[in-house]
């Protein structure tokens, strides 16, 4: 089946196309490859990094804060940055299949259906993050109230904040990402089904 | 064992061949998936990394070519995917149906040259589905229906059905502009 009964010549003009291809040489290529190896070794030195930030932080919170709800939510907070450090490894050690033994239809749906889990993901840990921060919010309120009545409308004004960002906008919003990629998924799927129901036919 | 010196040259070598080889249909592969010249210059090194890697993998289980064009378009759709998610007004893609419609719907120009034509035809890929997309490119570039059923995974049938399909959107769309133009 070859594409030369077309009418016109869309091939050749096809083929006109991808003159001016770029060239890379295998030492131009290797040293990409080193590149990207460093970026993503920073990356994960910056995530690390930060985890460790947020770790102290609030270990520090429970040593030197007096108070019961900064000490739940702290310690939830440890609890959770733990969890997503252990995500973000087992995310490291996944070893992907190699892009020549998969066909395109099967990767197609196996990267929608990562970004789908990646949004969807990414909701529920934001909401697993807002309730200790909100909680260690509350506390430091109660705690600074007898330093500065002007620090506590400011903390509950925080609190409200991260409960309206953490655990409604950027969740909601995250699901209806993932919604996008579930009706992608559907569409491919109903094609699928489709095509078997014409192939039955054939 | 193969020593790790040997499979590094026989990689390098498999990719100088793949990349004489197949350079210009992974530049037009690139152009199918990605408008904006300065990203589809990072999607064709993205290509390139990809087939040199895995090229020190490839294990002739199926041809070279299929494994090439697989490595190419799966590479390709990743980048489509990412781009979407980075692209909050991203547009929605088109099936093959939604493109007969639009194809039915609009006025093709009497006259076009050679490049508006190409541009058009490009255009026109950039926004299908990526399967319809892969099946679009394999077909343009050659391939016979045994060898993108292989690489896009449909059936048989199922890409015969879709090729009939494009050629008949490909006529309505380009027939008459592109005769003038020719």
């Amino acid at each position: 089946m070859p594409c030369d009964d077309l009418p016109d010549d869309v091939k050749t003009l096809w083929k006109e196309a991808g003159t001016d291809r770029p060239m890379f040489s295998v030492d131009q290529l290797r040293n990409e490859t080193e590149r990207m190896q460093a970026r993503r070794r920073r990356g994960y030195i910056v995530t690390g990094t930060c985890m460790a930030f947020f770790v102290a932080f609030y270990a520090l919170t429970f040593f030197y804060v007096h108070n019961n709800l900064t000490h739940i939510g702290s310690t939830l907070s440890v609890l959770v940055c733990g969890y997503w450090l252990i995500h973000v490894l087992a995310e490291r050690a996944r070893v992907a299949t190699d892009l020549g033994e998969i066909d395109g239809v099967r990767f197609y749906r196996a990267e929608l259906e990562r970004t789908r889990r990646w949004h969807r993901g990414l909701s529920w840990r934001l909401v697993l993050l807002a309730l200790p921060l909100v909680l260690c919010d509350l506390g430091f309120a109660q705690f600074f109230a007898k330093f500065s009545p002007i620090l506590t409308p400011l903390m509950w004004l925080t609190a409200a904040s991260l409960l309206a960002a953490l655990a409604f906008w950027a969740p909601l919003k995250h699901l209806k990402l993932a919604r996008k990629y579930q009706d992608r998924i559907d569409a491919l799927e109903a094609a699928a089904r489709s095509s078997g129901q014409s192939d039955r036919k054939d | 064992m193969e020593p790790k010196a040997d499979r590094s040259e026989s990689q390098d070598e498999l990719y100088q061949k793949v990349a004489e080889e197949y350079g210009a249909a992974l530049a037009r592969t690139a152009y199918a998936y990605e408008a904006d010249p300065d990203l589809r210059r990072d999607l064709s090194q993205e290509i390139h990394l990809a087939l040199w890697r895995s090229c020190g993998r490839f294990n002739g289980r199926c041809s070279l070519r299929t494994w090439v064009y697989r490595v190419a378009h799966n590479v390709a759709t990743s980048h489509v995917v990412r781009q979407t998610r980075s692209k909050k007004s991203a547009p929605a893609f088109l099936t093959l149906e939604d493109a007969e419609v639009q194809a039915s719907d609009e006025n093709v120009e009497i006259s076009v040259d050679r490049s508006q034509a190409l541009e058009r035809l490009f255009g026109l890929i950039q926004r299908l589905d990526p399967p319809d997309r892969q099946v679009i490119l394999a077909y343009l570039e050659d391939l016979d229906a045994d060898s993108i059923a292989e690489i896009t995974g449909l059936s048989v049938a199922n890409v015969w059905s879709k090729v009939h399909r494009i050629k008949d959107l490909l006529v309505r769309r380009f027939h008459r502009g592109a005769r003038n133009a020719l």
